[in-house]
């Protein structure tokens, strides 16, 4: 009862002095029920917790998940907007297909890596890596690989090509979902995708040739890494959390928080481990150094590969 | 597959997904009661209720509304003679006359008797054909997909009732429409004219609330100024009790009419009101007695609602197989699947066995309830037919607002909604159809992703016409181009037909 009588005291007072006091938008520049979506759908109630306020999960997908960039670059920095970021931002960016960059924000904290898997169709004739690399060599600039055009599963791909010395031709399917559909009818013969895909990859509805990671990972013990295979690639889908820049420092300070005492939350990591999902919790400034160098990898990623535009 | 379909059944009895289905159920039947509220308002309203809920609550909750509604519309269309949707339409005809001749309990239960069994047909049809459609689905590549889009487009074109040239003028202004913003495939601006609330372009949802509830709410409001009064149209005194085994008898006893009109209703892609409309057609050809069709006749009856609620399951089938919507109450569902989280399409029923079966389940269920829903309530659901729609506009327009606004929660597509309401009504008032623009702008950024690939596969232009299902399909199009045409000149040939409700 007491309690009660000073919660009611302090009602008022807390109501005007805290920060949220209305729901936080997280924008995701991807569809609903791709990998981001369910990565942060996983991190939002998590966050929420300790930051005090509701975290809405807001889709705004397409153009390469340059629409949701830009939205969440225009709005109010506030506190009240965050965006769900990955590599993207970098390759398209220098790509040329968006204007919006990881200058326009103030990073809040990384949140996980996903490490990148060559996967073919299972209607190709490739039994591994090798036998694909013999298939491109003779058939230069024909083998199909579905990709998100200047993003990440473009550049992967594309690294791929350069270190191999092959030539791929890229079909744009914006998205895992419609990428795995292309894959499993045999419509494209190639894309980058997951351990979340483990599933199909085990009924052989798709074929994991070669994993991105510097070690091979125990989920997936067949799978060779591409640096086994004479490949010097190593990649993975890197996800953090970024607020328009501008943002008050109060708002940011207690979002940060939340970000870290989320990420550490042994029920995160659990959950992610379902989507081949690594926690690589960075705070803000390391998050920071990490975006600069991230930036500067994907430049030169772009000039090699000739898509620099800027 | 029967054991998927009883876990999905013993999942959905549950009282977590019970309770939304027969909420939705109810909701859906007297959405659909009321005359100038459609199945396609009443899911607009709904679904941002449904948000917080998990997926499969959410989704029986719509499938409830859907079936309910296809349902409800009987209601006024055999007691008042005004359809409370434009499914409903073809039901006036000898429902209304029965109830005047003394029976309108009989006219009322054959109708919702009817509505039982041809549902029931529906989701034997959505439950056997999903599976394998799926399967098919998944052969398709971007050449099959974008003649199948064209094909969906130039069928509802040919399919409404104004002029054909008015349906293909407002299915191309749909495809304007998705044009604007930036381009699917590289981010580029198109038909923004530098205004940066345009370079984000539209979402299909607040176009289609805006066009669909909106316009018509205007055109409502336009007719309330004659409003007549409802509730005194009909004999209060009037009995609706009536011996169920005896009207399911005269049901069950035309079995080939009954499984043809549900064949009719579960053609994928024609909405309700066109099946409705076929069906009672196909029905009084082949009658024996055609002249008795209009004066009351249960054939008339069963026709129509049996054929509308077996559409529901046929609707069903395209966006849980293909992940195209049929018209725009399933283009509503395949939001509010997308809203929660599911990518409808070839990989639906295999990746979410679970949620495809106890969508399914939910589906069947909502049959019963929606019995039970009218049993209990048909004649308390004509008082609700007396609210008066200046009370009832408002609301179910701030709903829609609302359910905008909730989408993505961004004023945006409030002001979509806005514009598109505005345009919406000036069709209306113009006579085009909204059906083909609507599916349009849904099917828009598809067909042109679908083209966009098909030429980064391979610069063959011919592929299109080679490849035998993607030639097909072309063939089918333009096949149902030309039949529209032919039937257009044949009904203007005897121009004595009456003119049909818009089609919403």
């Amino acid at each position: 009862m007491k309690r009660f009588a000073l919660a009611l005291l302090l009602a008022p007072l807390v109501a005007h002095a805290q920060y949220p006091d209305r729901p936080i938008k997280l924008i995701v520049p991807w569809a609903a029920g791709g990998d981001t979506d369910v990565i942060y759908r996983t991190f939002a109630p998590l966050m929420q917790k300790h930051v005090g306020g509701t975290i809405v999960v807001a889709n705004v997908g397409g153009a390469s998940g340059t629409k949701g960039a830009k939205e969440a670059k225009d709005s109010p920095p506030d506190g009240y907007t965050i965006f769900a970021v990955h590599d993207s931002i970098h390759s398209t960016y220098y790509t040329g297909v968006a204007d919006v960059n990881y200058h326009d924000f103030e990073p809040l904290c990384l949140v996980s890596a996903t490490p990148s898997i060559i996967t073919a169709s299972p209607k190709t004739p490739w039994s591994d890596m090798k036998a694909l690399l013999a298939d491109a060599k003779a058939r230069p600039g024909q083998i199909t690989v579905g990709a998100t055009l200047g993003s990440t599963s473009h550049f992967f791909p594309a690294m791929v090509e350069k270190a191999a010395a092959i030539k791929f031709k890229y079909v744009s399917y914006e998205g895992t979902a419609p990428r795995m559909n292309a894959l499993l009818g045999g419509h494209i013969e190639l894309a980058e995708s997951n351990l979340t895909q483990k599933g199909k990859a085990d009924a052989g509805q798709l074929k994991f040739l070669a994993i991105a990671s510097a070690a091979r990972h125990p989920e997936v013990p067949a799978v060779p890494t591409l640096k086994e295979l004479g490949i010097s690639v190593e990649y993975a889908v890197n996800r953090g959390l970024i607020a328009p820049k501008g943002t008050p420092a109060a708002a940011l300070g207690k979002l940060r928080s939340a970000c870290g005492a989320a990420a550490k939350d042994p029920s995160f990591a659990e959950a992610m481990k379902k989507h081949g999902t690594i926690v690589n919790y960075l705070d803000e400034r390391g998050y920071a150094a990490f975006l600069k160098d991230n930036d500067a990898q994907n430049k030169d990623v772009a000039r090699d590969l000739g898509l620099l535009k800027r | 597959m029967y054991e998927l379909l009883f876990a999905g059944l013993a999942n959905v009895v549950q009282v977590k997904y019970l309770l939304p289905l027969a909420l939705g159920t109810l909701v859906g039947v007297v959405g659909g009661a009321l005359p100038g509220v459609t199945i396609t308002m009443t899911i607009i309203v709904v679904l941002p209720f449904t948000f917080g809920l998990d997926p499969l609550q959410g989704l029986a909750a719509m499938t409830g509304v859907y079936v309910g509604g296809s349902a409800g519309g009987l209601v006024t269309a055999v007691l008042l003679g005004i359809p409370g949707t434009p499914s409903a339409i073809a039901t006036t005809f000898d429902g209304h006359p029965m109830a005047r001749n003394g029976e309108p309990g009989r006219a009322l239960w054959i109708g919702i008797w009817a509505s039982f069994f041809g549902g029931l047909l529906g989701g034997i049809f959505l439950i056997g054909a999903t599976g394998p459609l799926a399967r098919i689905a998944l052969e398709f590549g971007p050449w099959e997909f974008f003649s199948l889009f064209v094909l969906a487009l130039s069928m509802v074109a040919g399919l409404v009732e104004a002029s054909l040239l008015k349906g293909l003028l407002s299915g191309m202004l749909g495809l304007i429409v998705t044009v604007m913003g930036v381009d699917p495939v590289l981010g580029r601006e198109r038909l923004t004219l530098g205004i940066p609330f345009l370079a984000g372009g539209v979402e299909f949802l607040p176009v289609l609330i805006g066009v669909f509830a909106f316009a018509q709410i205007m055109t409502e409001v336009e007719r309330m100024g004659g409003a007549a009064p409802l509730a005194d149209a009909i004999d209060r005194a009037a009995s609706l009790a009536v011996s169920h085994l005896k009207v399911i008898w005269e049901i069950v006893s035309r079995p080939l009419i009954l499984l043809w009109v549900a064949f009719v209703g579960v053609l994928p892609a024609i909405g309700g009101s066109a099946a409705s409309m076929m069906a009672y057609d196909q029905a009084k050809k082949f009658s024996r007695h055609p002249e008795r069709f209009g004066t009351g006749t249960p054939e008339g009856i069963i026709a129509s609602e049996a054929s509308n609620n077996a559409n529901v399951g046929g609707s069903l089938v395209t966006i849980m197989a293909f992940g195209i919507p049929g018209d725009a109450v399933t283009a509503v569902m395949l939001g509010a699947l997308t809203i929660h989280g599911i990518q409808s399409g070839p990989l639906f029923i295999s990746q979410n066995t679970q949620l495809a079966y106890g969508m399914f389940a939910a589906y069947l269920l909502a049959h019963p309830i929606m019995v039970l829903i009218l049993a209990l309530g048909s004649r308390w659901m004509l008082r609700v037919t007396t609210v008066p729609k200046a009370a009832l506009f408002p609301v179910v327009l701030v709903l829609c607002v609302v359910g905008a606004y909730a989408l993505n929660n961004t004023m945006t597509n409030v002001y979509v909604l806005l514009v598109f309401g505005l345009l919406g009504y000036a069709m209306v008032k113009t006579g085009f159809p909204l059906a083909p623009f609507i599916l349009g702008v849904i099917l828009g950024d598809q067909i042109e992703l679908n083209l966009v690939r098909s030429i980064m596969t391979d610069a063959n232009p011919w592929l299109f016409i080679t490849r035998p299902i993607s030639g097909g399909l072309l063939f089918a199009s333009v096949a149902s181009v030309a039949f529209a045409l032919w039937q257009h000149r044949r009904q203007q040939a005897k121009l004595s037909a009456s003119e049909g409700d818009a089609d919403f």
